[in-house]
């Protein structure tokens, strides 16, 4: 089992669209995958028009297993499924901090589900926490989403920063750009800038498009109705690299 | 969760369906129908797919397959023509067509009509809770029937039983086997099975109980002639061949219960059948055995493989008409009605002096002393035995199978078969054992052909030198097995349980050295 996590500091970055299709796509490449909505928003779910779980507490998910395998949903997509957020994931970090090691509960929980799965995406929440840092701790590889815009890659330099003053795994972060609009000047030259400083960036980018922002409206993977618009296309190559680096295997 | 399969006597409609449906939750349900098409239902000939709970269609160019234990559907396009399930495209019917035979083809059961529907349970944001998929399917003018399936979707229990519920209000039932369907449709299943369930009876007199035997298996071996006529698979052969193996194994072992001469005249006229079949028998099995022969040789010797096989397919072909028109001439049929009528009733065959003997004293009599026969042999085993010998055992011990099986209905089945068992793997060394035998003479034929002659004889000569001395080791550890696995068979616990079956009581161990 792989935990590809999907991970940024910043928030509108598009990191639930990039959960939701980097999922869809794993499932389709015939991977058992389980989209994990860490997000008190829920918009994972929403995208999936699966509900939120009602009966899955902050302790229950790190402390009863049962619960939390009895929350999954299946999508309607083949070896898809979902393990919906609820509201009192906001306070996951007050009780993380009540409990014994506790940058490594997320793991231990998600051990419950091995067997069941050989990939699982984490949609996390924007922000360093205690949650994130058991999803660092989790997570084999952390996909981030940055706008090539300044206050996105001072987010990304923070995360590296922190990574290394808390003895995390540096190389398990794979940067790409997102929402890139070619058509401006600043988003050019920060991605060539970008490009230089961190070798570990995955070549393709997501093109901003308006097929991602309907996502809403057809509550469904942009691939699923817009298969050949560019964005649909960037996911797959990012799909195809992330399983190449995080030796994804059947 | 258990997916639930079922069975529809009559047909379903969306209609029908919601008039079940609860007001609260709210659900919307989904038809999909598709179109109503001519279709073929396909089984092999010894009904595989039926018995393990499979039902095989063929619609238009496509295959389709429905697993009654997971109500799984599969598809995959479907082969020209009819060949064996083994030389099939790779697929995921096939793979589980191959669980069932792989040597055996597939044959029209029956010609139907039927309609696929792909439903669905949607909860008020229209997320899919539950899917389901619907067969109509009709027969003539039988009314239309249905069957399906409805497979849960992890977390939405409640609304899986909500439509299992209206399922079962609609008239639905649980179905794990094809029998529902075969009957529903109408459909008489083909009665044959090479190994039947004999009824024999303890005091009945062995000459009955024989003669029973080898109408049975004569009866049987003939249910194959029209398949090896049409040359519709290989295994029609080899199971003729099985059956009159059988009938004259049967003649042969049970001595004195039959006119010797009537018996030897007989057992010459089923030889003589048996020797028109040999040559294509031996091309089957040469031909089957063609992936094997390849992973074995060296790819230098491949194109010498090429030359041997084609020119085997050719020869078959030749064997094939052979066989063909000799199944079809008058005098095979005629000797055919003849043989029925002698193995119909005992008393078309002059008695032997056991004729009279009970049915359960002279099995006893007959499996212990070929026991006693492969146990004799065997104790003498060692590394330098002679070939010959261990062929000789192989044959005892196939002897002894086959009068434990001819007679087992004799004997508590589960004692019976546990000895059965343990002979099995015994004969599964020997077995292996011989098929090294046959690879290295197989070989020596190779050697002896056009391809070892040319440029590419050195070539050819070498790799298979190479591969025979392969051969001939795996054969030296075989050996080894077979003296292990013989020690097991001639051991006290075994021996205890042939003594326990089969010694009677008025001291048949006449020379007292049975089973010491």
């Amino acid at each position: 089992m792989k935990i590809i996590a999907c991970y940024s500091n910043k928030g509108g970055v598009g990191k639930t669209a990039t959960s939701v299709n980097l999922a869809y796509i794993s499932a389709m490449s015939g991977y058992r995958t389980l989209l994990c909505d860490l997000d008190p928003q829920g918009a994972s779910g929403f995208y999936f028009r699966v509900k939120p779980s009602k009966k899955l507490p902050h302790n229950t998910f790190f402390d009863d297993v049962g619960k939390l395998v009895s929350a999954i949903r299946a999508s309607d997509y083949e070896k898809l499924d979902l393990l919906p957020a609820n509201l009192t994931y906001r306070d996951f970090d007050i009780f993380l901090s009540r409990m014994k090691n506790k940058r490594s509960r997320l793991k231990k929980a998600l051990k419950a589900v091995d067997s069941d799965y050989q990939v699982i995406i984490l949609d996390c929440p924007p922000n360093i926490s205690l949650l994130s840092e058991n999803v660092f701790k989790a997570a084999d590889k952390i996909v981030v989403p940055v706008i090539p815009s300044t206050l996105s890659v001072r987010t990304l330099a923070q995360l590296h920063t922190f990574f290394k003053d808390n003895n995390y795994q540096v190389k398990k972060i794979l940067p790409f750009f997102s929402m890139v609009q070619q058509s401006k000047k600043l988003h050019r030259e920060t991605m060539v800038a970008l490009q230089k400083e961190y070798k570990s960036l995955l070549e393709d980018y997501i093109p901003f498009s308006t097929d991602v922002e309907k996502m809403g409206v057809h509550r469904a993977p942009v691939l699923t109705y817009a298969g050949k618009d560019q964005a649909s296309i960037a996911y797959r190559t990012i799909w195809s690299d992330i399983e190449k680096k995080a030796k994804i295997k059947k | 969760m258990e997916p639930f399969v079922y069975f529809l006597p009559s047909t379903l409609s969306l209609r029908k369906l919601r008039q079940h449906l609860p007001l609260e939750p709210h659900y919307q349900v989904i038809l999909e129908q598709g179109e109503m098409q001519g279709a073929e239902l396909l089984d092999t000939f010894d009904n595989g797919l039926f018995q393990a709970a499979r039902l095989l269609f063929q619609v238009d160019r496509q295959l389709l397959l429905l697993d009654l234990q997971t109500g799984q559907l599969f598809e995959q396009a479907a082969p020209a023509g009819r060949p064996a399930i083994g030389d099939m495209a790779k697929g995921p019917v096939v793979d589980m067509l191959l669980e069932v035979s792989r040597l055996r083809s597939l044959l029209p059961v029956v010609g139907i009509r039927m309609r696929r529907d792909e439903g669905r349970v949607l909860d008020d944001e229209g997320k899919t809770l539950v899917r389901f998929y619907h067969l109509t399917i009709g027969r003539g003018r039988r009314k239309f029937m249905g069957m399906g399936c409805a497979q849960y979707l992890r977390g939405y229990s409640e609304a899986y039983s909500d439509l299992w519920q209206w399922l079962e209000n609609c008239g639905a039932m649980a179905c794990q086997n094809a029998g529902d369907i075969y009957s529903g449709l109408g459909i008489a299943l083909r009665q044959y099975c090479v190994k039947p369930e004999l009824e024999l009876l303890p005091q009945t007199p062995v000459k009955e109980s024989v003669t029973a035997i080898l109408g049975t298996f004569l009866k049987i071996g003939r249910q194959n002639e029209q398949g090896v006529i049409a040359d519709i698979d290989t295994e029609f052969l080899h199971d003729y061949r099985v059956c009159f193996r059988k009938v004259r194994s049967v003649l042969s072992l049970c001595t004195g219960v039959f006119d010797a001469k009537d018996s030897a005249r007989l057992k010459e006229h089923l030889a003589a059948i048996m020797r028109t079949t040999n040559g294509l028998r031996d091309l089957d099995v040469y031909l089957l055995n063609r992936a094997e022969y390849y992973r074995l040789v060296p790819p230098s010797a491949h194109a010498g493989l090429q030359i041997l096989f084609d020119s085997f397919a050719q020869k078959r072909k030749g064997e094939q008409k052979k066989v063909s028109s000799a199944m079809q001439s008058k005098g095979y049929l005629r000797s055919m009605e003849n043989l029925e009528k002698i193995f119909a009733v005992s008393d078309n065959i002059k008695s032997g002096p056991q004729a009279e003997v009970s049915s359960l004293t002279f099995a006893r009599r007959l499996i212990l002393k070929r026991y006693r026969k492969v146990c004799k042999t065997g104790r003498d085993l060692d590394e330098t035995t002679p070939d010959q010998v261990i062929h000789q055992l192989r044959i005892h011990c196939k002897k002894l199978r086959y009068l434990m099986e001819f007679f087992a209905p004799l004997f508590p089945s589960g004692e019976i078969k546990k000895l059965i068992r343990s002979l099995k793997l015994l004969q599964d060394n020997l077995g292996n054992f011989n098929d090294y035998s046959v690879q290295q003479q197989f070989l020596e034929k190779m050697l002896a052909s056009d391809i070892a002659s040319g440029t590419k004889a050195m070539v050819v000569a070498h790799s298979i030198g190479a591969l025979t001395a392969m051969l001939h080791q795996l054969q030296g550890h075989e050996r080894k097995q077979i003296i292990e696995n013989l020690a097991g068979f001639d051991s006290l616990d075994i021996r205890d349980s042939f003594k326990e079956l089969f010694l009677t009581e008025e001291g048949a161990d006449e020379d007292n050295s049975l089973l010491q």
